[in-house]
């Protein structure tokens, strides 16, 4: 199985803090591989650098054969990497549909002239888009809510929806942050299930930031775990649930002997 | 007894709120410029309009914070508005005349325009304490019937208000309403119109037939509403369709019907609309806001200035006969209006280019500073050596301007650009994260509202025959900016709403003219406190009342 993400040594730094520390990590093809850590541990600015939000400052991040690191967002995800995000950020005044339909813009080809003329072309790639559109609604469950305002979704469609968002531009790696945050026992087991499907079904590597250990050991092949920015463990759920340096990262010096 | 006193205080409270407007009214000679005009001859003046109005006004916010909320309390409340306005302006009368006549305080060094005229007119010219004491009870009385209104039933308020409303506007709107009755209906004119605003009976006539309008829109609204909805798409469509092209033939038609003077006012507004236009795509849909629209505009006229005009030697000499003298001389090129208008409007779209690369990484604020500073970098420019001002030739299009609809480029929601904008306009680092180039998108914002308001540029310069740099100063930027807010951020009948009420009124009224950014200030204000969407808000908001309407 091939790599589909490498990342370096690859260091953020603000100011004096540093955020990411010479981080070393592989994303395999075609896995569920989960980044975890207690809050600050530089997850979510590790997803940033791999997304074009931050550039790493050092080391280097490369998907397949390019380099990520520098690269602006809209050309990264055009390699193939789509996100969500941890607070969501959907586009509140456009409805589901429409939010989707942003999400696809890699894949459409409509010139300025054509989009102003309504020529035929381009009335044929917004039918399709919209029915593409559509389809992504159906396989997230939120086809009847099309029309909606993203604004007024209730919280769990919305992350549902950021979700489709981030497939519509047909990712090879999907980046999940913390899609199960807010969710009752009955919708996390969906989102879990939901996950899967995605790589099962459509082929896609996940690369998923989780605080819900249920989630991480249950649907997670490989996890590593970060603290104040460093990689301290990794391995399959099983060896990550009996290192005592993750134990003592989450609940504090001293407690690795007190859970078994 | 508790009820009672808490009331008159509320009401002396807000009373001094609109005491203050009225003065404000007063003092800044509003009221003066304002008696010249009658709404209805002889009975009463637009500065008496005025004062009703903010008494209304007033006492109508008065009695809707009445607590508890019973008749003759709401009665008292707003009796006190009217009473204590009244007793402000009372004030000032004694301050300026009494004391003036006593040689002891000249008000006038201060407030220029609270002279004799003016008190005689807030006594209705009635001397002395007779006069004094018709102020106080009109105050009242006023105050009173805001109350009574307040209290109506819902449909008779909303009837009466209307009409009453009408009369305001048709009589104060005599300058546009007259001459095309004058032309067509002069019966109608003689029937409707005093030698200075509507007639009694004129006015009589307006409030029954207005009132008559909306009684039956309260009635039968709803049924039509509804049955628009229900109706068929295509046969929308059609109905859409067909109505755009009797417009069009209309406002083609147009000039000829209303007459010269009202032709001007209206090119001005159909300018202004393509400019609004052209702000719309950068501020409604991309969400950049740009103050620098101005220079387009220049940059338009100037264009067609300069490729047009023989003062200007750009294109070279030919030689041509002088048919007086017999002798050949050299006279600068021109070329005819129509070609130069497409190289003005690219000059236009390159300058906006060249305007949005810089700003690319900036927002808000900041990006309005520098595309203001851009604004004026091209009218100094212009002020300069290098181009000075100068007369067009002779020919060109003599025919009335028409106004060029071209609202319908961009069409809705549903089109790609407009998801593109919007996304940029709502969050625009996930609009990247969704693979939108940001400069690109940013850029084709800035050139495509470039273009537009070098149209207008192109099309004011063939019209008025001349440009100097100083009908490109900071304002034109600003007035855009107010009549799209106005009229409805993101919407294109906001935009033509926007720049009929804000562009259009003061060609018409001559006395808005005189307080045109008082009232563009006030009509700002009222907007974001009443209707923050604008007039005619963009389909994109309608969206939300449907969905509440659905749920």
């Amino acid at each position: 199985m091939a790599a589909i993400l490498i990342s370096k040594k690859a260091t953020k730094r603000f100011g004096g803090l540093v955020a990411v520390d010479t981080l070393d990590l592989e994303i395999m093809e075609k896995t569920i591989h989960a980044v975890i850590g207690p809050n600050g541990a530089g997850k979510t600015t590790f997803f940033n650098c791999v997304t074009g939000f931050y550039k790493a400052e050092e080391g280097e991040i490369l998907l397949g054969e390019h380099s990520l690191v520098g690269m602006s967002p809209d050309k990264i995800v055009h390699l193939g990497v789509s996100r969500t995000y941890q607070n969501i950020r959907l586009f509140p005044e456009l409805t589901a549909i429409e939010n989707v339909m942003v999400g696809m813009h890699p894949h459409l080809h409509a010139g300025f002239f054509g989009i102003v003329f309504n020529s035929p072309a381009v009335r044929r790639e917004e039918a399709e888009a919209e029915a593409e559109g559509h389809r992504l609604l159906k396989f997230v469950g939120l086809e009847d809510k099309a029309n909606m305002l993203a604004k007024h979704l209730p919280y769990g469609a919305q992350r549902r929806l950021e979700i489709a968002r981030a497939l519509a531009s047909r990712p090879k790696l999907l980046c999940l942050d913390e899609p199960t945050a807010g969710m009752n026992s009955g919708e996390t087991q969906a989102m879990c299930d939901f996950i899967q499907s995605l790589r099962d079904e459509l082929g896609i590597t996940i690369m998923l930031i989780e605080h819900q250990m249920r989630v991480v050991m249950g649907i997670s092949e490989i996890i590593s775990v970060l603290d104040y920015g460093k990689k301290i463990a990794e391995g399959t759920p099983d060896e990550i649930k009996r290192n005592p340096k993750v134990i003592e990262a989450y609940l504090g010096q001293g407690s690795a002997h007190k859970v078994h | 007894m508790e009820q009672i006193r808490a009331i008159w205080q509320q009401g002396i409270k807000i009373g001094l709120i609109g005491g203050i407007a009225a003065l404000l009214m007063a003092l800044i000679g509003m009221l003066e410029t304002f008696k010249a005009r009658h709404v209805i001859f002889e009975i009463i003046t637009m500065d008496q309009l005025f004062l009703l109005i903010v008494v209304l006004f007033f006492g109508y916010i008065a009695a809707k914070r009445t607590l508890p909320a019973k008749g003759p309390l709401v009665l008292a409340n707003t009796f006190f508005v009217g009473l204590t306005i009244a007793f402000m302006l009372l004030l000032l009368i004694i301050l300026g005349m009494d004391i003036w006549t006593y040689k002891l305080l000249d008000m006038r060094r201060m407030f220029r325009a609270a002279s004799p005229e003016l008190f005689k007119l807030l006594t209705f010219g009635i001397p002395g304490f007779g006069g004094r004491m018709l102020l106080l009870a009109a105050g009242g009385i006023v105050g009173l019937v805001s109350g009574i209104f307040y209290l109506l039933p819902n449909s008779v308020r909303k009837t009466s208000l209307f009409a009453l409303s009408g009369i305001g506007v048709i009589g104060v709107l005599q300058d546009l309403v007259k001459p095309i009755l004058d032309k067509w209906w002069p019966w109608l004119q003689e029937l409707l119109f005093g030698p200075d605003g509507l007639s009694v009976k004129g006015a009589f006539y307006v409030f029954v037939l207005i009132g008559i309008f909306v009684l039956l829109w309260v009635l039968r609204g709803e049924r039509i509403k509804t049955g628009w909805q229900h109706m068929p798409q295509p046969q929308q469509k059609t109905i859409k369709w067909s109505s755009l092209v009797v417009l069009a033939l209309f406002l083609i038609v147009l000039p000829q019907i209303i007459g010269l003077f009202l032709s001007e006012a209206l090119t001005i507004v159909g300018l202004y609309i393509l400019l609004g236009l052209g702000l719309n795509i950068m501020l409604g849909y991309a969400g950049l806001f740009a103050l620098g629209n101005v220079a387009f505009f220049a940059i338009g006229a100037y264009t067609v200035a300069v490729l047009c005009s023989p003062e200007i030697p750009i294109l070279g000499f030919q030689e041509v006969m002088n048919v007086a003298t017999g002798v050949p001389e050299l006279i600068p090129i021109t070329i005819s209006f129509w070609f130069a208008l497409p190289i003005a409007v690219i000059a236009g779209l390159l300058a906006g280019l060249l305007l949005g690369t810089p700003v690319l990484k900036m927002r808000g604020d900041y990006l309005a500073i520098a595309t203001m500073g851009f604004g004026e970098i091209v009218r100094l420019l212009l002020l300069s050596d290098w181009l000075r001002p100068y007369m067009r030739g002779a020919q060109g299009i003599s025919k009335i301007p028409k106004i060029e609809f071209f609202g319908k480029v961009l069409q809705g929601p549903m089109q790609i650009y407009f998801i593109i904008f919007a996304a940029l306009r709502e969050d625009e680092d996930v609009a990247q994260a969704m693979g939108i180039n940001l400069p690109k998108a940013k850029l084709t914002a800035f050139a495509t509202g470039a273009a537009f308001s070098a149209l207008a540029g192109a099309i004011f310069a063939e019209k008025i025959g001349s440009v100097l740099p100083q009908s490109f100063q900071v304002w034109v930027s600003i007035n855009i900016v107010s009549l799209i807010i106005f009229g409805g951020l993101g919407s294109i009948p906001g935009v033509v709403m926007g720049s009929i009420a804000l562009m259009g009124m003061p060609e018409i009224l001559r006395e808005f003219a005189e307080y045109r950014f008082l009232f563009y200030g006030l009509a700002l204000m009222l907007m974001m406190l009443l209707r923050p969407e604008g007039i005619w808000p963009a389909a994109i908001f309608k969206r939300e009342l449907k969905e509440e309407h659905a749920a």
